[in-house]
């Protein structure tokens, strides 16, 4: 996946979210996000995901200049898949109508398409079981897994993933991350953020460290996480894998 | 204490309240039944003025439900405007509605805004102007605080909710009716009700500009048959016809609501 972001600046109030970031990224399928809380991975994603525009800067995406005005952004939003941490779903509604409303609404699918669709989607990830329960009747894993199956059904040209696993218990987190690893294989491109290190070292193409608004370095999962060049990376790296 | 305990204390309490309040009942009707003549409102020309005014306030209850919605909803969205000149000007309308007696909003309305403005119009259709213009200021009214209640179930759905539905790709209308309204109504539902039988009995002070509904034809009744307050006992039963319904109904809705979340 191509992507090329420069001088990318979002600002909240006096705080720079952003801090004209750069990052380019010539290859690979699966990009991750790390680095410390507060430090731009979830704004960066954001922007990417066309759900906040950025204040300066440039991005291109797969050779595509990122839209600015509201119109495009909201084609460029149909065309890409977006996760959050938690309540992704619509409560009032139960799992496959929470899969099949999009594909009616937004991709234009008849009921019987999107209905196809939405339990082929369901199949994949085995949730067809919990198609006709509720958010709530559902754990937090598999509110993430059909949240996912939401935005994959509609086959999205890069699914971006805002530390998915973050509001999950371990042994959910296990059966979210899992799910991604098959997407990934299957060869969709993920932008994803987490503090998962083991998994951002196995799933990962490329590793971006982000701190105070800005990519502090990027490079392979095998080069950064043997030797990490900056001294922000080598501490980052220290704390978090202490116990890990 | 126990729960066989419980129940007989719960009869000994029923039959104590329904004893009291059914002596004061007989006490008070005693009192008043000397001079109520119950003869006249079985004879069918009677009879009718009653049901007429009835039938009118059910008209005028169907019209200020649907009327009273569609402004609520207006001015919810006006509020809830990205331009601080249409959001400002609907706070304040609303404001303006909800702080002044319905009375005054009814005689002014009708004598100097509306009547003049439309009557002639709606005669010349054939239409009841009295009628129409009594639905439109009742909408008004009740639609000010349909507003109200309106946006605070709008703004009671978490934020995420729009994160969400903007993150598949609805736009602003598709947010609002497949994600945002749906939850809302459900938060909503109890005030809404509330509002509306506020509306059916609301509807009664029409009888200030003419409109010949089931009060002003009580009214008519009791001077006619130079009565005493007799025409009120079915005008109170003719009232709890319309609004138990409503009431009845937003509970069945309320609990089915629950139920599926």
């Amino acid at each position: 996946m191509k992507l090329e972001i420069s001088g990318l600046t979002k600002r909240y109030g006096t705080q720079a979210a952003l801090d004209a970031l750069d990052l380019h990224v010539t290859g690979g399928r699966v990009l991750v996000l790390v680095g410390p809380s507060g430090g731009g991975k979830s704004t960066l994603l954001r922007v990417l995901g066309g759900l906040e525009k950025a204040d300066e800067g440039r991005v291109l995406i797969r050779g595509k200049e990122l839209p600015s005005n509201e119109s495009e952004l909201l084609a460029y939003r149909r065309a890409h898949g977006f996760l959050f941490q938690q309540f992704n779903l619509f409560p009032h509604l139960n799992a496959l109508r929470n899969l099949t409303l999009p594909l009616e609404e937004v991709h234009g699918m008849t009921p019987a398409q999107a209905k196809e669709t939405a339990e082929a989607a369901l199949h994949r990830f085995g949730l067809l079981a919990h198609a006709h329960k509720r958010p709530s009747q559902l754990s937090g894993g598999q509110q993430q897994r059909v949240g996912i199956a939401r935005a994959v059904a509609a086959k999205p040209e890069v699914l971006f993933l805002d530390e998915p696993t973050s509001a999950l218990d371990p042994e959910m987190t296990a059966e979210v991350l899992e799910l991604i690893q098959e997407l990934a294989e299957s060869g969709q491109r993920i932008v994803l953020s987490t503090h998962e290190m083991g998994f951002a070292r196995a799933v990962g193409d490329m590793v971006a460290f982000l701190a105070a608004g800005k990519v502090v370095e990027a490079a392979t999962p095998a080069k950064w996480f043997e030797q990490p060049e900056s001294e922000q990376g080598r501490k980052f790296l220290s704390r978090v894998l202490r116990y890990g | 204490m126990e729960s066989s305990a419980l129940r007989l204390w719960n009869w000994i309490a029923g039959i104590l309240i329904a004893l009291v309040f059914g002596s004061l009942c007989t006490l008070v009707f005693l009192k008043l039944s000397v001079d109520w003549d119950w003869s006249k409102p079985l004879q069918p020309e009677y009879r009718q003025i009653l049901l007429r005014g009835w039938g009118c306030t059910l008209l005028l209850s169907l019209g200020g439900l649907v009327g009273s919605l569609l402004v609520g909803l207006l001015l919810m969205l006006g509020q809830r405007s990205p331009l601080r000149a249409v959001n400002l000007t609907c706070r304040m309308f609303l404001e303006f509605v909800r702080d002044t007696p319905l009375l005054v909003q009814l005689l002014v309305g009708y004598y100097v805004i509306f009547g003049p403005l439309m009557s002639r119009t709606l005669e010349g259709f054939g239409w009841d102007e009295k009628l129409l213009i009594g639905i439109l200021l009742l909408s008004i009214f009740e639609g000010a605080y349909l507003g109200e209640i309106l946006r605070g179930g709008v703004e009671s759905i978490p934020k995420t909710q729009w994160e969400s539905a903007r993150a598949v790709g609805f736009n602003r209308s598709q947010i609002y009716r497949h994600v945002i309204f749906p939850q809302a109504l459900r938060r909503v539902l109890p005030a809404v009700a509330g509002q509306f039988v506020s509306l059916i009995k609301d509807s009664s002070l029409l009888s200030v500009i003419g409109v010949q509904e089931f009060a002003y034809q009580a009214k008519v009744y009791t001077s006619m048959t130079y009565g005493g307050l007799e025409a009120y006992v079915p005008l109170a039963v003719g009232y709890l016809v319309l609004t138990a319904p409503v009431a009845f109904l937003a509970h069945r809705l309320e609990r089915r609501f629950r139920d599926e979340t």
